[in-house]
């Protein structure tokens, strides 16, 4: 069986929000929540890089082990789903998630909340598949319609992967052999560049990246 | 010379200003450093983004065009730390101290049972509470029996009462429970401060306490160690419960009850293990209190419930102050006669 992963490449993401946009237009998405967001580090310096970032579908899922009542569940295909019918809007999950994933539809005195809302990997909830109910809470199924998120589909940029974890990492490991360099987070550049010199291996001219 | 000493202590003042405020940039050196990091990286090994890589999980603001709270942190990693000490440590050690608690006060009752007076009683009424301070009293005590439940329901109706009652019944349980928790929150705080105006009076250091200390309060050896109108256990709950743990409770509870004002998350991380914690000692310490109040002691409860004590009880167990009522220092009460059916059975 799949394991439902995100994947951002940060060396494509050009911050453009399509990810976003697309969720909301997607899902209905109310006022005041967004279930995905982009975050630009060192914004304005030479080589920032931004990141979209959501629901995460951890393997050992934070909001699912705080959850007092219970509500998050894991489907087959590693999605992390939660049942709004069961969700009292107590925010525990909002405080263990790293990802600031869950979002509450109000953040009121006397911790009003209402029911948390985040990304279902365009999943949907407990009800029938792309019944009304189903829409009305958590959005379209697009997963029960051999669909991938619609975020991921509609990044222009290629730069946010959604699907099965075997085939982004294929891809992204083709990106990095085709680049010559890795994800600068194992240090690549950092081992082989010296200062004051070209890049060990400078990116494929012309070539697919 | 005076006119010198005093221009060149202004100077002095506006110089140490100066290099002050020099050294307090409005951003965060921490995060301008990575920034120049950054910038410096590009020119020595372009593509290389190491710094950019390492502020990944520093839970720092970024940048993002999306309003809200806190949105434009990547990783808050401390709400990992958060959800270990609360599923982990503070309810498996707090959980059990409560536990430990319910079974040393049946064990003592089993023990020693209820404390009778030793002496029939008189017939004769002492008045031991206004009906101001009993309602003071039992407004606070009906509000904490309601946190202490709704909070524990919240806290561990997943493990023991979910597996009993199902998925259905206990949400909607538990979010009576919440709503309860939130709204009788603020009440409990505003009849903490009416019992503090209420009986610190009377919960000042007084002489017989340090013998009641070096008794251990006649516990364990079923003695009545004369005190006056507390004792000193009595002293010790309303310090260290009610005033201590009634204000970490308070303010942190507040935190968490009110979200709308900005706070971040790992302000409300902070508040609910403090809350947490603070909370299972009181509602141990309570238990301790209710027991006292209830069937360890006979004729406390009454003197809750009608305001008046018989003046055997007054004398056993609060010599010094049944002496000071008898000299007429202590005024006799706004009740002339106590009701009628609060007389001895």
């Amino acid at each position: 069986m799949a394991r439902m992963k995100f994947l951002c490449d940060a060396e494509r993401c050009i911050e453009c929000n399509g990810c976003v946009t697309a969720c909301k237009q997607e899902h209905d998405i109310p006022w005041g929540v967004n279930r995905r967001r982009v975050v630009t580090i060192n914004d304005g310096v030479p080589g920032e890089r931004s990141i979209s970032v959501a629901c995460m579908h951890c393997s050992d899922a934070p909001c699912m082990a705080v959850c007092p009542v219970d509500c998050f569940y894991k489907t087959e295909e590693g999605v992390v789903l939660h049942d709004k019918d069961l969700c009292i809007g107590c925010g525990y999950c909002f405080y263990a998630c790293p990802f600031g994933a869950p979002q509450f539809p109000q953040t009121g005195a006397f911790g009003v909340r209402g029911k948390m809302d985040k990304c279902t990997f365009c999943a949907g909830g407990p009800e029938a598949n792309n019944s009304e109910e189903e829409f009305r809470k958590y959005g379209r199924n697009r997963l029960a319609e051999g669909k991938l998120p619609a975020c991921a589909e509609m990044c222009s940029t290629k730069a946010l992967l959604g699907g099965d974890g075997d085939v982004l990492a294929d891809i992204y490991r083709q990106r990095v052999t085709v680049r010559g360099r890795g994800g600068d987070v194992w240090g690549w550049a950092t081992a082989y560049g010296q200062p004051g010199q070209a890049p060990a291996q400078a990116p494929a001219k012309g070539g697919k990246s | 010379m005076r006119r010198t000493i005093t221009r060149a202590g202004v100077a002095l003042l506006a110089s140490a200003w100066l290099v002050a405020a020099a050294q307090s940039p409005a951003v965060d050196p921490k995060q301008a450093d990575l920034a120049t990091a950054q910038a410096a990286q590009q020119l020595s090994q372009p593509l290389n983004n190491q710094p950019v890589w390492k502020e990944v999980r520093s839970g720092a603001q970024q940048y993002t065009s999306l309003p809200g709270r806190e949105t434009s942190v990547l990783i808050q990693p401390e709400g990992q730390t958060w959800r270990a000490v609360r599923n982990g440590q503070a309810s498996v050690y707090g959980g059990w101290l409560l536990v430990v608690v319910v079974l040393s006060i049946a064990a003592y009752y089993w023990r020693r049972g209820s404390i009778p007076l030793s002496e029939p009683p008189t017939g004769r009424k002492v008045r031991r509470f206004t009906t101001g301070e009993r309602v003071i009293h039992w407004a606070t005590a009906i509000a904490f029996v309601a946190l202490a439940v709704s909070g524990l329901v919240i806290l561990f109706g997943k493990n023991v009462l979910l597996p009993l009652i199902g998925y259905t019944l206990f949400s909607w349980l538990a979010l009576l429970a919440k709503n309860l928790h939130n709204f009788v929150g603020p009440v409990f705080v505003v009849c903490t401060i009416l019992m503090f105006l209420a009986f610190v009076r009377d919960n000042v250091w007084q002489q017989g306490d340090a013998e009641w200390i070096r008794k251990g309060g006649g516990l364990l050896k079923g003695e009545h160690v004369p005190s006056h109108r507390f004792n000193f256990g009595e002293k010790s709950w309303f310090w260290f419960g009610v005033v201590f743990l009634g204000i970490v409770v308070g303010v942190s509870g507040l935190v968490l009850d009110f979200p709308n004002f900005e706070q971040t998350r790992a302000t409300m991380q902070i508040a609910n293990i403090v809350h947490l914690v603070a909370a299972i000692v009181f509602i141990g310490l309570s238990l301790g209190h209710i027991y006292m109040g209830t069937v360890g002691v006979d004729g406390a409860l009454e003197s809750m419930r009608s305001g008046y004590v018989d003046e055997t009880w007054a004398k056993e167990h609060h010599e010094y102050w049944y002496n000071d009522i008898k000299a007429g220092k202590i005024p006799a009460g706004d009740e002339a006669e106590p009701p009628m059916r609060h007389r001895p059975a």
